[in-house]
């Protein structure tokens, strides 16, 4: 098995990176925010929609056959199609098929991206505001949750947070600390939906949501859309930008369920993390920038664990040592995230990490001699991860 | 207190109907594996240990531990309103499965991990009973 993960590394590159609009885009479906995303991949490759023989989406969750209808808008017959349902995860799990795709002869060039409207969808009224939701009710439980008040994300991310709280110490203290580093980050970042300064008394003083968490332990909503562009290294070589090799990958999905076992405190992300250093043949310490999927602060926190910076039970001090931070041992997120630059389900994470790979921002941006970057995926319920390790090519 | 909008009602699908009817006598029922003799939920027909289609329905105890809970403070349905801020829990049952359910009984800053809970049944106005989880000692 190892074997074979190995013959993987590097094999394929990232050659293209685009995204949308971000934040308020009113009056543009989510497929259009992904047209816009993808037209920005395709022009950062200098490549052409007839270039492109493969496509991997996930689209809103209540789009049936999601790539179908985006190809349809591109003008494409894929060689290699499909759409895929892992929630977060499955933004960088469309990258690690590709990369199958084209080594197993079913396509060179692949297009990967997602887009959605959920700041347009949780808006549209005063009710809507109140559900909050992203998903029609249809896929909501009719059952086990809704007669207990039990709805939404925040609750089940706040599961996790509470009993790592309680059995390693975590405050929110150390909550408060990736907020505002992420929130630093996007001060930075042009295109961030939330630019104002957070100090830890507007943290603090702010309304709790579903405690733990309050108002800026939980990501935005956010309408926009991200795409990268996948192929050989070989051909990369002979395009324009510089490539940003794949170097490793890796998926768990704890199925049994976040409720489940340790699951909320001892995250897929540990076994999809081993996968993909075990592809990539590196250690956490030689990676220098992480991408994490932060739709709550918590999940920064446990997947810093998870993935080996630091102890499990030490991520409260870890982030506190502001090694999150640009200039910190370990910049992490810094476009500033799901949490203040626009939470697109995990694809923004992939385009910052070829960014910052390729050493394209000012220096108050950059990460300095960034070589390697850890991106993560997270979602469905809760449960599925997926791993994506980048390397400057 | 009559909610100007009702709570929701669970739905009941085929395979949680044994459930909720025994929640309506005040009984907190789950499915014991006849071959390998664990109980699981939520319901499904076959055994989630070792998938035998052999099962019976039987009354546990009722009695287990507070994994993790949350508190909301923000809206969520109208029919919560009046109950903000109100606790959700994981409750561990000493029989092995998690449930989701509410603590009652005791107001929310009070409330840890791994405090022992027994089960209570209540209907909140909304026509059916549902269970739920108190404080209890040792």
């Amino acid at each position: 098995m190892i074997e074979s993960a190995r013959t993987l590394r590097n094999r394929c590159a990232i050659v293209g990176a685009g995204n949308s609009r971000l934040g308020q885009v009113p009056g543009v479906s989510s497929l259009d925010l992904f047209m816009e995303a993808a037209a920005h991949a395709l022009e950062d490759a200098g490549l052409r929609v007839r270039d492109i023989d493969g496509l991997i989406t996930r689209g809103p969750d209540d789009a049936y056959c999601h790539h179908q209808q985006i190809g349809e808008r591109l003008g494409l017959n894929a060689r290699f199609s499909t759409s895929l349902d892992n929630g977060g995860a499955s933004q960088i799990l469309a990258v690690a098929v590709a990369v199958m795709a084209i080594e197993a002869g079913l396509a060179t060039t692949v297009l990967c991206g997602y887009g959605r409207d959920a700041w347009s969808r949780t808006h549209t009224s005063a009710a809507a505001r109140v559900k909050n939701q992203t998903r029609p009710d249809s896929q909501h439980d009719q059952e086990f949750g809704p007669e207990f008040g039990y709805f939404g994300a925040v609750a089940a991310h706040a599961f996790g947070a509470r009993r790592h709280m309680h059995e390693f110490g975590t405050t929110r203290e150390d909550f408060a600390e990736i907020a505002m580093a992420f929130r630093e980050h996007a001060i930075r970042n042009p295109q961030a939906q939330s630019r104002k300064p957070l100090s830890p008394e507007d943290y603090f003083n702010a309304r709790l949501i579903v405690s733990p968490f309050g108002l800026y332990d939980c990501s935005l909503r956010s309408d926009g859309a991200g795409a990268v562009i996948v192929t050989s290294t070989e051909r990369a070589r002979g395009l324009r930008p510089r490539p940003v090799l794949i170097r490793g990958f890796g998926s768990h999905n704890n199925l049994t369920g976040w409720f489940a076992n340790d699951n909320m405190i001892r995250t897929a992300a540990f076994e999809s993390g081993q996968a993909a250093y075990r592809m990539a043949g590196i250690a956490p310490s030689e990676v220098d920038t992480v991408q994490l999927y932060d739709c709550f602060t918590y999940m920064v926190l446990v997947q810093l664990e998870d993935y080996g910076f630091c102890g499990k039970g030490e991520g409260g001090a870890f982030v506190r040592s502001g090694a999150l931070r640009l200039g910190g041992t370990l910049p992490a997120n810094t476009s500033g995230g799901q949490l203040a630059e626009a939470h697109v389900e995990g694809m923004l994470q992939i385009v910052e990490g070829v960014r910052q790979l390729r050493g394209c921002y000012a220096p108050e941006r950059q990460v300095s001699n960034a070589e390697i970057a850890l991106v993560s995926g997270h979602g469905g319920n809760q449960v599925c991860h997926s791993t994506l390790i980048l390397q400057a090519g | 207190m009559a909610h100007l909008v009702p709570k929701p009602v669970p739905r009941a699908s085929a395979e949680s109907r044994p459930f909720w009817d025994g929640v309506q006598e005040r009984k907190l029922l789950l499915q014991h594996c006849r071959s390998c003799g664990n109980y699981w939920f939520p319901p499904s027909a076959l055994c989630r240990h070792c998938l035998s289609p052999q099962s019976d329905w039987r009354e546990v105890s009722g009695r287990g531990r507070i994994y993790s809970f949350v508190v909301y403070h923000r809206l969520y349905h109208p029919a919560f309103e009046q109950d903000l801020p109100y606790v959700v829990a994981i409750v561990a049952l000493q029989e092995g499965p998690r449930l989701l359910s509410n603590i009652a009984g005791t107001p929310w800053q009070e409330i840890r991990c791994d405090l022992p809970v027994r089960v209570a049944f209540g209907d909140d106005g909304r026509g059916m009973m549902v269970p739920q989880f108190s404080i209890c000692d040792e």
